[in-house]
C-alpha cells in the first residue's frame, strides 16, 4: 500500500527561488528508498517539505490518504512520521539519555518512556554505554547513532533520514547503513537521502535520481545502481572513464 | 572597608545581579532576542513596589508575589503583540534590538510623565538594619534580596531541569531546528520564555525599588549593565551569566571602596569592551554569528 | 521613465538623463534658496526662531546622515552616537575657552577628533557581530557620559561656560545658520559619494550577509571600522558649532542618551541606508518634535510618542519611507538622491 505520495510539489526557503520544482515521488510501505542526486538538487530540501519544516508552496504531500501538507513537524510527528536532519539534528549540551528523552517527547504516556528507550539502546547498544555523556562530545558515527536511535523512540512508521554518512569515515558509515537496512525487519518504511549514491542504494529497494529539483528517474534500486546513464553522473566521471579506457 | 567584606557585599549583590540578567539570557537563548527593554521593565517594576509601599503599606517583598505573576502574563501578550510579526526577517536580531529599543523609549517617556523624573527609593525597615557576623555585616535589605534572588534563580533551575516544558525549553536553546522536529512547540517554548524573562524582570524591579535610587532615565545604566554582563558569560549561557554575575559585582564592589561608588558601573562597561577585544563569545559563549 | 524592476530599496533607480537632469535644477534650487533665506532675517529681524529651527535641522540632518554610514549602510546600529557630538563640542568648546581660538575654524578639527575616537573605539568593539556592537556603543556613551561628568577640567556635571559671539541679537544665528547648512551639505554629499563607492558597496555586502563579505574577500573588519570613524566626522563638526551656540558645555546636553536615539530613529524612519533617508527623517521628527512642544508643552511623553512611532516603523515600514515607497514603485524623484 503506497504510504506516502508527494503531488507535484514546489517548495523553497523564505523568499528565495524555488529549489524543488513539481516533484511527484511515491513511497509504499515497508520499502527503504534511497533518493540520490547532486548538491543543491533538492534532497534536503524534499524531506523538509514532508515532514513541516517547510510549507510546500504547491502541490500536496498525502500520507496515508491523508493531505499533511501544512502540518507542522510536532503534528507530521504524530503522525508517525520522524526526521533526522543531515546535521543531525542533536541538543548539544543534553546528555545522550537527555537527548533520547526529547525524542520520546510528545508521548503521552511518560511511563512508556523508560521502556522505549530500553528498547532503542538494545538496537545501539552503544548508546546505553555513553548514556551520561554530553552529546557534544561523542564521535561523529556515535552522534549519528544517537540521532538515529532518537528518531526510533516513537517507533515511527516512516522514518527519513538525510546524508547519514555525512562526514563519517566508510567502515563507520557501513556500519550505519547496515542499521538502517536492519529496520526493515521491524516493518518501517524508510526514505533516505544520500550523496554516497552507491551506499545508499545499495541498502535500499527502490531509488529516485533528483536533479535540479525535477525527479527525474525512478526505479528499483539496483536497477538504478546498474544505470549506465547514473553511472556516469552521480557515481563519478571517473567510473565512466574507466570503463572507457578499459573497453 | 575590610576587603573580605567587600567581597562578601559584592558577592550579596551579584546574586540579585544574576536574577536579572538571567531573564536577559533566557530570553536571548530561547528567541535570539536582545531585550533592551529589560531595564526599563526593571524600573517599571520598581516603581510599582515603591507605590505599593508607599501608598498602601505593602513591603516590596510581598508585593513580589504579584508584580511576578503580573509580569509574567504581561510578557506574553508582550510577545504574542510584536514579535511573531518579525520571526521570518532576515535582519532579525538587529530588528528585535530595536524593537525593544521602542519598548523602553515608550516606557521611560510613560514613566517620566506618571512618576515624574524624582529619585526614588523604597525604605521598608530592613534598608537601614544589618546583620553582623562577626567582624563581619551584611544589610538586612540586601540579605533578604539576595535570598529571593537565590530562590527565584533556584526555581528556574528546577525548571528547567526536571519539567517537560523545562527540557523543551533547554532543547530550543541548544537547537531550535531539532527542537522542532522532536516536536516541541518552540512558538509555545518561546512565548513562555519571554513570560519567564520579563516575570524575572518584575521581580528584580520589587528589590531594585529598595536596594537601590531609581528614575525613568536609568534604565539605560541598567540594560547596559546587564549586557555588559551576559556578553562576558557568553550570551545564552545562564552558567556564564551567573559566573560573570559574581565576578563582575565583587570587582566593582572593590572599585567602589576604593576609587568610589561613582566609578563602579565601570568595571562593566570596561569589562565588555576588553571581552569584545580578546574573547568576543565570552567565557561561555558560542560565537555570534547571524543564523 | 524609470522601468519598475525588483527594486531593493536602496539601490539606484535606474534614471535616465532628463529627470536626472531635473532633479539636480531642483537640489540645486533648494540650496540656493537656503543660502538666500537668512538675509530675510538680515533686513526684517523676528525670523531668529525660524533660523534656529532650521539650523537646528540641519544639524541634525548631519549627524543623522553620519550615522547612517554605520548604521544604515553597514547595517550596523549604534546607540552611542552622541559621543562624538560631545567630543566635537567638548574639543572646541574647551580649546575655545582655554586659547581663544573660534569654534568656526576648530569644527573641521573637532570632527577629526571625533573621527579618530570613533576609529580607535571601532578598532575594540568591531569584532564582533551587530548586537554585541550596538551594546558596545551604549557602554561607550555611558562610560565617556561618567568620563566628563567627573573630569575637573572639562567642569565636570556643572559643566563650563564659553564665551558668546560678538554679534549683535538680529545676526547671531547666522554664522551658526550657515555653519550648520554647510556641515550638512558635506555630510549629505559624503554619505552620497560612499554609496556609489567601492566602499560602500562593501559596506552594503557586509549588512546583507558579512560571512558571504568576508568570504568574498572583503576585509569586513576595516571596512567597518571606517565606517564608524565617517560616521562620526559631522557629528563631531555639529557639535563644536552647537556648544558655540549654546555657550554652554555640559555633559547633560551633550550626552544625553535621547540624542543618540533620535539620531537612529531619523534614519530608521526615514529610511536606512538611503541618501534621503536621514535628511527626511531629521526634518520630519524635529518638524513634529517642536510642534507638539508648541501645542501640548514640553512633556516627556513626547519620548513615549516617539518610542510608538519608532515600533510602528520598525514593525510596518522597517524600510523607512523612502525605502516603503521606493519598494511601491512610488518614490518621487525629487526624494530619490540614491
Amino acid at each position: 500500500m503506497t504510504l506516502l505520495q508527494v503531488e507535484n510539489v514546489t517548495a523553497g526557503y523564505g523568499f528565495g527561488p524555488d529549489i524543488l520544482i513539481g516533484i511527484s515521488l511515491t513511497v509504499e510501505e515497508g520499502r527503504t528508498c534511497c533518493i540520490i542526486g547532486p548538491n543543491g538538487a533538492g534532497k534536503s530540501t524534499l524531506l523538509k517539505a514532508i515532514c513541516g519544516l517547510l510549507r510546500p508552496r504547491q502541490g500536496r504531500v498525502i500520507y496515508k490518504g491523508e493531505d499533511i501538507s501544512h502540518l507542522r513537524p510536532y503534528q507530521t510527528l504524530a503522525k508517525g512520521i520522524c526526521f533526522v536532519p543531515q546535521e543531525r539534528g542533536l541538543f548539544p549540551d543534553m546528555t545522550v539519555r537527555e537527548n533520547l528523552v526529547m525524542g520520546g517527547y510528545i508521548l503521552e504516556d511518560r511511563s512508556r518512556l523508560d521502556q522505549e528507550i530500553d528498547r532503542v539502546c538494545e538496537i545501539f547498544p552503544l548508546l546505553k554505554e555513553r548514556e551520561s555523556q554530553r552529546a557534544k562530545t561523542l564521535s561523529g558515527g556515535e552522534q549519528q547513532m544517537l540521532a538515529l536511535g532518537r528518531a526510533l523512540i516513537l517507533n515511527p512508521e516512516l522514518l527519513m533520514v538525510d546524508e547519514p554518512s555525512l562526514g563519517l569515515a566508510p567502515r563507520i558509515a557501513a556500519d550505519i547503513f547496515e542499521k538502517i537496512r536492519s529496520f526493515k525487519d521491524f516493518g518501517m518504511t524508510v526514505l533516505l537521502v544520500e550523496q554516497n549514491a552507491r551506499k545508499g542504494l545499495a541498502c535500499a529497494d527502490w531509488g529516485y535520481v533528483l536533479d535540479l529539483g525535477k525527479e527525474r528517474i525512478e526505479g528499483p534500486a539496483d536497477t538504478i545502481l546498474a544505470d549506465e546513464r547514473i553511472q556516469e553522473l552521480y557515481l563519478g566521471k571517473l567510473a565512466a572513464k574507466r570503463k572507457e579506457t578499459r573497453s | 572597608m575590610h576587603t573580605l567584606q567587600t567581597v562578601i557585599l559584592g558577592l550579596a549583590l551579584g546574586g540579585v545581579y544574576s536574577l536579572m540578567a538571567t531573564g536577559l539570557t533566557l530570553i536571548f537563548g530561547v528567541m535570539r532576542i536582545v531585550n533592551l527593554s529589560h531595564g526599563a521593565f526593571m524600573i517599571l517594576g520598581a516603581y510599582l513596589a515603591y507605590f505599593g509601599f508607599t501608598l498602601y503599606n505593602i513591603d516590596p517583598l510581598l508585593s513580589l508575589f504579584i508584580v511576578t505573576p503580573l509580569f509574567f502574563f504581561l510578557g506574553i501578550i508582550i510577545y504574542k503583540s510584536i514579535f511573531p510579526r518579525i520571526t521570518g526577517s532576515p535582519r532579525f536580531m538587529e530588528m528585535t534590538i530595536l524593537v525593544a529599543f521602542g519598548m523602553a523609549l515608550i516606557l521611560e517617556g510613560a514613566m517620566g510623565k506618571y512618576f515624574t523624573g524624582v529619585y526614588r527609593s523604597a525604605n521598608p525597615s530592613y534598608v537601614t538594619d544589618s546583620i553582623q557576623f562577626g567582624e563581619l555585616f551584611i544589610p538586612t535589605g540586601q540579605l533578604y534580596a539576595t535570598i529571593v534572588s537565590i530562590v527565584l534563580l533556584g526555581l528556574l533551575w528546577a525548571f528547567l531541569n526536571f519539567s517537560r516544558l523545562g527540557y523543551a525549553t533547554r532543547a530550543t536553546m541548544q537547537n531550535r531546528d531539532a527542537a522542532q522536529i522532536v516536536g516541541v512547540n518552540v512558538e509555545r517554548v518561546s512565548t513562555i520564555s519571554y513570560g519567564i524573562g520579563m516575570a524575572m524582570a518584575g521581580a528584580s524591579g520589587s528589590l531594585i525599588s529598595f536596594l537601590f535610587t531609581f528614575f525613568p532615565n536609568k534604565h539605560w545604566q541598567w540594560i547596559a549593565i546587564l549586557v555588559s554582563l551576559i556578553v562576558l558569560g557568553g550570551l545564552g549561557s545562564f552558567v556564564g551569566t551567573l559566573i560573570s554575575a559574581l565576578s563582575l559585582a565583587v570587582i566593582a564592589s572593590l572599585v567602589s571602596n576604593w576609587f568610589g561608588p561613582v566609578w563602579s558601573p565601570l568595571t562593566f562597561f570596561l569589562s565588555l569592551f576588553i571581552v569584545l577585544l580578546f574573547r568576543p563569545q565570552g567565557l561561555f559563549g558560542k560565537k555570534l554569528e547571524e543564523e | 521613465m524609470a522601468e519598475a524592476q525588483a527594486m531593493h530599496p536602496g539601490d539606484s533607480t535606474v534614471a535616465s538623463k532628463t529627470p536626472l537632469e531635473g532633479k539636480k535644477i531642483f537640489l540645486i534650487l533648494f540650496l540656493v534658496v537656503l543660502f538666500i533665506f537668512p538675509v530675510f532675517q538680515v533686513i526684517f529681524d523676528g525670523l531668529n526662531y525660524v533660523l534656529h529651527i532650521m539650523l537646528y535641522m540641519f544639524m541634525y540632518i548631519s549627524m543623522a546622515s553620519g550615522w547612517n554610514i554605520i548604521g544604515g549602510y553597514a547595517g550596523y546600529s549604534s546607540i552611542g552616537h552622541n559621543v562624538f557630538f560631545a567630543v566635537g563640542g567638548y574639543f572646541s568648546g574647551v580649546i575655545f575657552a582655554y586659547l581663544g581660538l573660534s569654534p568656526f575654524l576648530t569644527a573641521p578639527v573637532a570632527g577629526l577628533v571625533a573621527m579618530i575616537i570613533g576609529l580607535l573605539f571601532g578598532l575594540i568593539s568591531l569584532r564582533t557581530r551587530g548586537p554585541a556592537f550596538l551594546m558596545s556603543t551604549l557602554a561607550l556613551a555611558l562610560v565617556v557620559r561618567l568620563l566628563f561628568d567627573n573630569w575637573a577640567l572639562l567642569g565636570g556635571s556643572n559643566g563650563m561656560s564659553i564665551p558668546l559671539i560678538d554679534l549683535p541679537q538680529q545676526y547671531l544665528k547666522l554664522p551658526f545658520y550657515y555653519g550648520m547648512l554647510l556641515t550638512a551639505m558635506a555630510a549629505v554629499y559624503t554619505s552620497y559619494r560612499i554609496k556609489h563607492s567601492k566602499f560602500g558597496l562593501g559596506l552594503r555586502a557586509i549588512s546583507q550577509d558579512e560571512t558571504k563579505a568576508e568570504v568574498a574577500g572583503i576585509n569586513t573588519r576595516m571596512y567597518k571600522i571606517i565606517a564608524f570613524g565617517v560616521s562620526g566626522i559631522f557629528a563631531g563638526m555639529a557639535g563644536a558649532l552647537w556648544a558655540y551656540l549654546l555657550t554652554y558645555l555640559r555633559p547633560s546636553i551633550f550626552l544625553e542618551l535621547i540624542i543618540a536615539a533620535d539620531l537612529i530613529l531619523m534614519s530608521v524612519v526615514g529610511g536606512k541606508g538611503t541618501v534621503a533617508g536621514p535628511v527626511l527623517g531629521a526634518i520630519l521628527i524635529i518638524g513634529y518634535s517642536e510642534f507638539s512642544v508648541s501645542q501640548f508643552g514640553y512633556s516627556e511623553l513626547n519620548i513615549a510618542v516617539l518610542g510608538i512611532f519608532f515600533l510602528i516603523v520598525v514593525l510596518f515600514f522597517p524600510q523607512g519611507i523612502i525605502g516603503t515607497l521606493r519598494e511601491h514603485g512610488k518614490l518621487p524623484k525629487i526624494l530619490d538622491w540614491d
